[in-house]
């Protein structure tokens, strides 16, 4: 099986589970066939993967299971899904020569979350990320809404398809942020939260916008800093939990604040407040 | 006193910010930002000992200062650093 996202070609092999994987909403529209390969995925992996040092530890799968991020001697990484199976990962900077290794997942959401796991390690050291956001597309360019979990990111974007003509959802939850050579583009991804809206897609990225609730309408462009604040945090967690994955990190979000505007907004669920953000960010 | 480097120094897009890391919450990041003054006594300090005079000498051999404002501008830099927990 052979998918195609955030611009990065993923060959996935093994076991059952590679039909287990296709036949899980969003991945089969990824499915591209032949094509350049990037990174190997390898499901049903049999390899004894060591505990290593505890990095960082946290729910999954709506809190029915405890995932611990470890990093072992010889730099690479893993993720242990309670006590379902693993996901061993090269260090970085061997992404493309060694596979990302997943044992047999009997959970299909935990499956889900590993490759997602999978792929935001790749696309670390490919410079393509998943951002945790709800991303619009408007006049060929899109804009991603960031929040914190409950924020109404989904709901903001909703008010665009509602109001402002000429608009389409990309994604809902998790899709991939990357640099061409003409700049950076969002791409949707099997991975869109409870919305099922997968597209095979690429935009360039007008603005992000970081949503609070508030009482009134209000957006403001947000300088340097408050820019690096508004995005690393809507930026794989674990990331930060490690100081190579940190570096890492903290350079893609600083390419990417230096490039592209980012706007704070606070907000009510209300048309007023889609026209405020689209008016700015499109300037009408 | 001595500046805990274990907190790493980042340029970010022209920024220099020190990235502080408060547990578990995991959708706030807060940064440390230093201005170029800030900035000149984290770098002639950061791999020694040093007391207030130290960052008052390094002030005033840097910028034209006198004595008492640079004791101040010390003063303010030590007390930043230690509210962010960035002293040892």
């Amino acid at each position: 099986m052979r998918l195609e996202v955030g611009g990065m070609g993923i060959a996935i092999g093994g076991g059952r589970s590679v039909e287990l994987l296709r036949r899980l909403p969003g991945f089969a529209i990824f499915e591209t066939g032949e094509g350049r390969v990037d990174v190997h995925i390898e499901l049903d992996s049999h390899e004894v993967i060591p505990e290593g040092t505890l990095l960082h530890s946290f729910d999954i799968v709506d809190g029915q299971m405890v995932c611990r991020f470890c990093k072992l001697v010889d730099g690479r990484y893993v993720y242990r899904f309670g006590d379902m199976g693993a996901l061993l990962c090269p260090a970085p900077g061997r992404e493309g020569e060694e596979p990302y290794r997943i044992s047999e997942l009997r959970m299909p959401a935990v499956l889900r979350f590993a490759v997602w796991t999978a792929v935001s390690m790749a696309g670390l050291g490919f410079g393509c990320l998943p951002v945790h956001s709800s991303v619009v597309v408007c006049d060929g360019r899109a804009v991603m809404c960031l929040g914190e979990s409950g924020t109404g990111k989904s709901t903001h974007t909703r008010l665009w398809l509602q109001h402002i003509e000429g608009t389409h959802l990309l994604n809902d939850d998790s899709p991939l942020l990357g640099r061409d050579a003409d700049g950076w583009h969002v791409y949707g991804s099997p991975w869109s939260g409870k919305t099922p809206c997968f597209r095979r897609e690429r935009w360039p990225l007008a603005a992000l916008l970081r949503l609070e609730q508030r009482p009134e309408n209000t957006i403001r462009r947000l300088g340097t800093i408050e820019s690096f604040t508004a995005l690393q945090p809507s930026c794989p967690p674990c990331m930060m939990k490690d100081e190579l994955l940190q570096d890492a990190l903290v350079d893609y979000v600083g390419r990417v604040i230096s490039e592209v505007p980012v706007y704070k907004m606070g907000c009510l669920p209300d048309e007023a407040a889609a026209r405020l953000s689209h008016n700015t960010i499109f300037g009408q | 006193m001595r500046i805990d480097t274990r907190m790493k120094l980042r340029n970010v897009a022209g920024e220099n910010i020190v990235i502080m890391s408060d547990g578990q919450a995991s959708d706030m990041t807060r940064v440390v930002a230093f201005n170029e003054s800030a900035l000149e006594v984290y770098n002639a300090l950061k791999e020694r000992e040093f007391e207030l005079d130290d960052v008052v000498r390094v002030l005033t051999d840097i910028y034209e200062v006198d004595e008492a404002t640079a004791r101040r501008d010390a003063g303010a830099w030590i007390e930043a650093m230690r509210k962010n927990d960035m002293l040892l």
